[in-house]
């Protein structure tokens, strides 16, 4: 009975937390969804290719070896695959832009921000980083000019170029961009946290493994408590 | 099992040298305890566990956590690199950190369950008063400890939050700007903050460690309370905590442990309550983050300084309502300890408990002038509940409380 009041007492505030989550999502416009896994290595690798032929023209990944490339199996490239990418780099460093902070500054205003935790560190990550891809549009005041202006991203005047080509892009193209710009969304969703498809996995034994602990206790508190009157 | 352990010859050479015997004896086996006590009382045990999980994870993080806040790559620094390689590269970093992140919060909701039930059943009152400040002091240490170590990962968060907290003593009379500096180790928050912060949070759980211990030791002299809130006399009334109430609080663990893990492993962030979104992005002392908040354990209190337009008064009233905590017993002089037989006092601490969430949500969420007239509303019920048990017992018709249970 009281374990009852407690269960309905934690029932409840797990709703309220939800509900003040998703009040918390704030006024903006609600981001596209992207059609992404984190465990679909033929997606993850697009999106590196993506990455590497697009972003990393200014963006780095700096926490994000070559041998990381190698050694997590949701990406497991070759050794001489990676060693084709990185050129004269050492296998241990970070994928960095061969674009420095000076030229960066002096050619859009600011430094492109590093992407290894792109993914956490704005809200709705995939979904947002796939938005803001194909975000670019006009400017419906004709204020910001064209290619600075994007739907998605906060205030709508951003710094980085239409990366992808969408804005005014050719109608059969659209399919293919958007394809890119999930698998990019898919590598970044990925790397920001290399190790979450064994955290998962190893989670489900764990859970497991206490739901069962949970049940051998509880009954045994039962057996216990059994000659207790209360 | 204990038994048998007990009649071992290792234990009798340690039992005529430590005593030990006796201390199980008087602490474990015959330590009576009521026979009523429902599962709010297993809150007390699972912050036991988690303040040990804590202090555990904590050790092995600082073995790889670098404090400093010198750049080095781009707008990265040597701490937020080794909060990441923790992340990446140490073998099961990832398991550690997210078990120290997600314990952090997990400790305050385990800590406010336990206040909360002290509360309700008026377990501060005679002869439990020294109890209560003692849990204070421990509530206080715990904001402090949970506060330095916001800093580590050295997020725009982190910096941010640990700027405005650490601008609240600039607003002190004659000593403010002389703490404030103290605090930060210069005029704005930097590298020397980052070391002192990690200092201290390495000291905290530590004093934590030993006034918990003062606590259970304060426990074992007055006996826990019940829900009923009265004395108990009879024989027949108390069980030992030994088999029942280690087993009662095992299977406590139990469920606490799938929640707990459920967040690890699956929900780290908690949907950027646990560890908040900013935080990923790197400190900037140059970029204002749009919306700062503390994490949601702090944000009732964030919420109270916030209520007040000067700055001075709203630091007065965040001290007051935690100081207050410490008056509480000596606040409510009812006779009648448990909230089930005081029907004034039961809606009133209801209310407080509700009023204690919308403090929360109003701290957490950017202002707005609803949510401001809401947060001042809640900022007095929160004061005007410790005043009103002041006045409660002159007119409260308490119900007549059981012979025994």
């Amino acid at each position: 009975m009281k374990l009852k009041q407690l269960l309905v007492a934690v029932g409840a505030l797990s709703v309220l937390s939800f509900a003040q989550s998703a009040s918390a999502n704030e006024g903006g416009i609600e981001l596209k969804h992207a059609e992404i896994s984190v465990t679909d290595q033929a997606q993850i690798r697009r999106g590196l290719t993506v990455f590497t032929d697009v972003c990393m023209g200014c963006h780095s990944a700096t926490y994000v070896t070559y041998k990381g490339l190698i050694d997590y199996p949701e990406i497991g490239l070759t050794r001489e695959a990676v060693d084709e990418l990185r050129g004269d780099y050492a296998l241990t460093e970070g994928m960095r832009t061969d674009l420095s902070a000076e030229d960066a500054k002096g050619s859009y205003g600011k430094v492109p921000p590093d992407l290894s935790v792109i993914a956490y560190a704005r809200k709705g990550g995939a979904d947002y980083i796939y938005s803001v891809l194909t975000g670019f549009e006009h400017d419906p005041k004709g204020i910001i000019p064209d290619g600075n202006f994007n739907e998605y991203f906060p205030g709508h005047r951003i710094a980085m170029p239409d990366p992808m080509g969408w804005l005014d892009h050719d109608k059969e193209d659209t399919a293919q961009i958007e394809k890119d710009s999930q698998d990019v969304a898919a590598f970044l969703a990925f790397i920001a946290d290399p190790h979450q498809n064994q955290r998962r996995a190893i989670g489900c034994w764990v859970l497991g493994f206490l739901l069962l602990l949970t049940l051998v206790l509880w009954r045994l508190k039962v057996e216990v408590w059994k000659d207790v009157k209360h | 099992m204990l038994n048998s352990m007990m009649k071992t010859k290792i234990f009798a050479w340690v039992d005529r040298r430590t005593d030990a015997g006796a201390i199980i004896k008087s602490q474990l086996t015959e330590y009576p305890a009521p026979k009523n006590l429902n599962y709010m009382w297993n809150f007390g045990s699972l912050a036991l566990l988690v303040l040990v999980l804590q202090i555990l994870t904590g050790v092995f993080l600082a073995m790889y956590y670098k404090p400093s806040a010198a750049v080095s790559y781009g707008q990265y620094t040597v701490a937020f690199d080794s909060v990441e390689r923790i992340m990446r590269d140490v073998n099961f970093g990832w398991l550690i950190r997210y078990m120290h992140a997600v314990g952090a919060s997990a400790f305050f909701v385990v800590v406010y369950m336990h206040i909360g039930r002290g509360l309700y059943y008026g377990s501060y009152k005679e002869p439990r008063e020294l109890l209560w400040i003692i849990g204070v002091v421990i509530l206080l240490i715990m904001q402090g400890a949970a506060f330095f170590g916001y800093l580590l990962p050295w997020g725009q968060m982190s910096f941010w939050g640990a700027t405005v907290i650490t601008n609240l003593f600039g607003a002190l009379p004659v000593i403010g700007e002389y703490l404030q500096q103290l605090l930060r180790g210069g005029f704005a928050v930097g590298d020397p903050t980052l070391n002192r912060f990690f200092s201290l949070h390495y000291l905290f759980p530590l004093l934590l460690a030993a006034i918990v211990g003062g606590h259970i030791h304060a426990l074992h002299v007055v006996h826990s309370n019940n829900p009923e809130g009265i004395d108990l006399t009879k024989e027949e009334e108390k069980i030992m905590f030994h088999p029942y109430y280690t087993v009662k609080d095992a299977f406590g663990v139990g469920v606490f442990l799938l929640f707990y893990c459920y967040f690890v492993f699956f929900n780290p962030h908690a949907w950027g309550y646990f560890i908040e979104v900013d935080n990923y992005v790197p400190a900037n002392a140059l970029s204002t983050p749009p919306h700062i908040a503390p994490v949601w354990y702090l944000t009732p209190w964030y919420t109270i300084l916030r209520s007040f337009p000067d700055k001075l008064v709203g630091v007065l009233a965040m001290g007051g309502s935690l100081a207050i905590l410490f008056a509480l017993p000596f606040l409510d002089r009812s006779k009648v300890r448990s909230a089930r037989y005081r029907p004034v006092f039961k809606q009133m601490v209801i209310l407080f408990f509700i009023d204690v969430i919308v403090l929360g949500y109003c701290g957490h969420e950017p202002p707005t002038p609803v949510l401001k007239l809401v947060g001042q509303v809640a900022t007095a019920y929160y004061f005007a509940f410790f005043f009103l048990l002041l006045i409660v017992p002159k007119f409260e018709k308490t119900k007549p409380e059981p012979e025994g249970i």
